[in-house]
């Protein structure tokens, strides 16, 4: 038994426990595929990148002026998170399957800084002053242009019209008004996003930003993180939860559960993305349908609003085979007029070129977003914003949850952030 | 005899128990022929299953800036590993997941096998019924289990008129609700696996027990269970492997939020969500170090198993 029994044993066990050890970093992939040509890969995620969304109306219209150079797109998951693991597996690979990568505006440091993305510099002065500053800021990291604006986003109040008369111009404002509404109407109150993702640290920064808090000053070299202001954030959160104001479910809810909420009747306010305009208002069987509207965030003062800025740009691979079109397809799908009014008009995608607000000023989300874009706050974009917001997200949504004291979250996200500045 | 078998090197499985050794003239011996056979394939799964093992190890020695080795750190990722709650508490899910699910998908699975190994009317549409959960791929059947479960759309709540329970939201019920989907998921798994073993079981042993005046629970304690035992270990062997690794169900419904974070999801976290190459590969070394460890014990139970078997066979 002894000896053979250990051969077997070694060797079983290194068989069925194999997917135990999962090994990180591989190194070549290899492959390149780099068939030449002049086919474009555009990787990008979400729903208007499926067959019938607006992406492929844009990649159709490019399709259509530049032949040679066609664009297809790589569809990746839904959540910006796997998009990101998607990504980065093919470029840590160095990888030429993709072309062109719709990077979400918080990847801009991490992507530059490890060398993944071209540089957009060259171009710059094509699309500098044609993008909104907000978007086009988000694209930069370090001084440098690395990628081409192309979809912006800012969080919205939607309302019922029907149960509210006037939208809240606070927080605390809108849990008087969301509970009383709930109590006579039996329905929830609020809602936004509340589980424990990057959604949880998008709301909880608002709350944050609009208490008066920053997390860093211009330059990142300093950490500005205010405690107090990040106990009343959370606090706030915290006690929504007990008393109702947010709606059950709240601590389990992302951008869908919320907008079926809504859009099913269930509830009187929502905090969500543009995108959710488009979709109660063309389901004639909601009872939100014509009974809602949109109104910037409130803040805690009542002065003001802050919205935590969304999107995403388009950047260069680093290890494309095509970078050149790729370039001319990011320039262009940034500035060229029709393809960014498509994006509004045919999706609710927020564009970036700024003309396009100009025209649609009789789109209510266009007229909205035109006003608080400009109060939009970009998460910093530093390389390390994903493993910042890991931490918020370990330490504060105990808290919000009433599992963890509030002070000490708070204190170790400051730590924290100290410590990513070295 | 018996024990020889058993006994006997890999190597010579194939070779003839009952010669002795000899060496043939001027060639090499049989053991040796037989072992030089084997090395290709030894070497092959060396290759595929034992290098990753190997190269995390290395990896885990290493202190990485993103993804940017930048120097050797000893043990200090294992040191720090271990000294980090976070650790501790997905290990105490993992285990806690592990032991009730598997014990409920046994319990379960062991009710379903004795179903389906009766002869009845519709015999064919139950077995096939109970399998379809297993059927299903495990990401779809805890994307549908959160939708059951979460207050928004909430069918469980409506089904059961629980109002507005948070099931998914708060600690212990989220724990419940991922190990409920595990056992709904897998039972139909270890059913399968002890209905091939109840299969194997002659009849005429409850034959003879019949005729002894053995009840049905004396007939199931010491015809059924005792036969079936080497099944049993063998589904549990796979069942708590499978468990010690479980990612998805609880990701997909909790995303390791209200304690049920379990080792995969927190190596997961560090080796693709925030890449810290040296300090995932070390997380991912202990839970493979733990997770053989208690494969090690099942195994070594499963052969005992099979050479009791054999002792009582002859």
């Amino acid at each position: 038994m002894r000896k053979g029994g250990r051969w077997y044993v070694a060797l079983g066990g290194a068989l069925v426990l194999f997917g135990a050890a999962c090994t990180p970093g591989g190194d070549d992939d290899g492959d390149g595929d780099g068939e030449g040509g002049g086919e474009i890969v555009w990787a990008l995620g979400g729903a208007e990148a499926q067959p019938g969304g607006v992406h492929q109306s844009v990649a159709e219209l490019w399709n259509d002026q530049n032949p040679d150079n066609p664009v297809s797109i790589e569809q990746l998951p839904e959540e910006a998170d796997q998009q990101r693991e998607q990504q980065a597996l093919e470029l840590q690979a160095e990888g030429s399957n993709f072309d062109v990568l719709g990077m979400d505006v918080i990847w801009t440091g991490e992507y530059s800084e490890n060398g993944w993305v071209e540089s957009l510099e060259d171009v710059r002065g094509d699309i500098e002053g044609a993008s909104i500053p907000g978007a086009f800021e988000s694209a930069t990291w370090g001084g440098e242009l690395w990628a081409a604006p192309y979809n912006t986003n800012a969080g919205f109040l939607y309302y019922r019209t029907d149960l509210v008369d006037q939208p809240p111009d606070t927080w605390e404002a809108l849990c008087d008004q969301g509970i009383e509404i709930s109590q006579s109407e039996d329905i929830g109150s609020f809602i936004g996003q509340g589980a424990r993702y990057e959604g949880f640290v998008v709301n909880w920064l608002e709350y944050y930003w609009s208490a008066g808090g920053e997390l860093y000053n211009e330059d990142q070299t300093e950490v500005l993180f205010d405690t107090d202001l990040a106990v009343q954030a959370t606090e706030f959160m915290a006690n929504a939860i007990q008393d109702n104001c947010y709606a059950p479910g709240f601590n389990t809810a992302r951008e869908e559960e919320g907008r079926n909420e809504f859009q099913q009747g269930n509830i009187a306010f929502l905090r969500n993305w543009p995108y959710v305009y488009s979709q109660v208002a063309g389901d004639d069987g909601s009872p939100a349908n014509g009974n809602f509207d949109i109104a910037p965030l409130p803040t805690f003062t009542g002065e003001g609003t802050v919205s935590a800025l969304g999107g995403f740009n388009n950047a260069v691979s680093a290890f494309s085979d095509n970078k050149d079109a790729a370039t001319d397809f990011v320039v262009w799908a940034a500035t060229n007029e029709e393809a960014q009014t498509m994006l509004a008009t045919e999706g609710s995608v927020p564009p970036t070129l700024e003309s396009v607000y100009d025209q649609l000023t009789d789109d209510p989300v266009m007229q909205l977003l035109g006003e608080i874009l400009p109060d939009a706050r970009p998460r910093p974009p530093a390389p390390q914003w994903n493993q910042i917001s890991a931490e918020m997200q370990q330490t504060l949504f105990p808290a919000v949850n009433g599992e963890a004291d509030v002070q000490g979250a708070v204190e170790s996200v400051r730590t924290y952030l100290e410590g990513t500045l070295e | 005899m018996a024990d020889d078998r058993v006994t006997s090197d890999v190597g010579t499985e194939s070779a003839s128990d009952d010669k002795p050794l000899r060496r043939r003239r001027g060639g090499l011996s049989e053991r040796a022929l037989a072992r030089l056979f084997v090395a290709p394939s030894l070497l092959l799964m060396a290759g595929v299953a034992l290098f990753p093992v190997v190269y995390a190890f290395v990896l885990s020695l290493y202190d990485y800036t993103r993804r940017q080795r930048t120097g050797f750190a000893g043990l200090e990722n294992y040191a720090d590993a271990l000294a980090d709650d976070r650790f501790w508490d997905s290990l105490w899910f993992t285990l806690l997941f592990t032991a009730t699910s598997v014990a409920a998908e046994f319990l379960i699975g062991l009710g379903f096998a004795l179903i389906m190994n009766q002869a009845f009317r519709g015999r064919g549409v139950t077995r096939a019924a109970i399998l379809i959960p297993w059927v299903i791929p495990t990401v779809i059947a805890a994307q549908m289990w959160f939708f059951m479960f979460n207050v928004t759309p909430g069918f469980i709540n409506t089904v059961f008129n629980l109002g507005n329970f948070n099931w998914l939201g708060q600690q212990g019920w989220a724990t419940f609700a991922v190990i409920f989907a595990d056992v709904w998921k897998t039972a139909p798994f270890v059913a399968l696996l002890l209905l091939a073993g109840l299969q194997t079981i002659p009849s005429e042993m409850y034959e003879s027990g019949l005729v002894d005046g053995a009840g049905a629970l004396q007939r199931l304690w010491y015809i059924t269970l005792p036969l079936l035992r080497p099944s049993i270990l063998v589904a549990l062997l796979f069942r708590t492997v499978e468990a010690l690794r479980v990612y998805d169900l609880p990701q997909v419904m909790t995303g390791g939020a209200f304690d049920t974070e379990s080792l995969s999801i927190l190596v997961q976290q560090f080796v693709v969500r925030t890449p810290d190459p040296g300090y995932g590969a070390a997380l991912s070394t202990i839970s493979f170090v733990i997770i053989l460890a208690i494969g090690m014990i099942f195994v070594s139970l499963l052969g005992r198993a099979l050479v009791l078997e054999r002792t009582t066979e002859r």
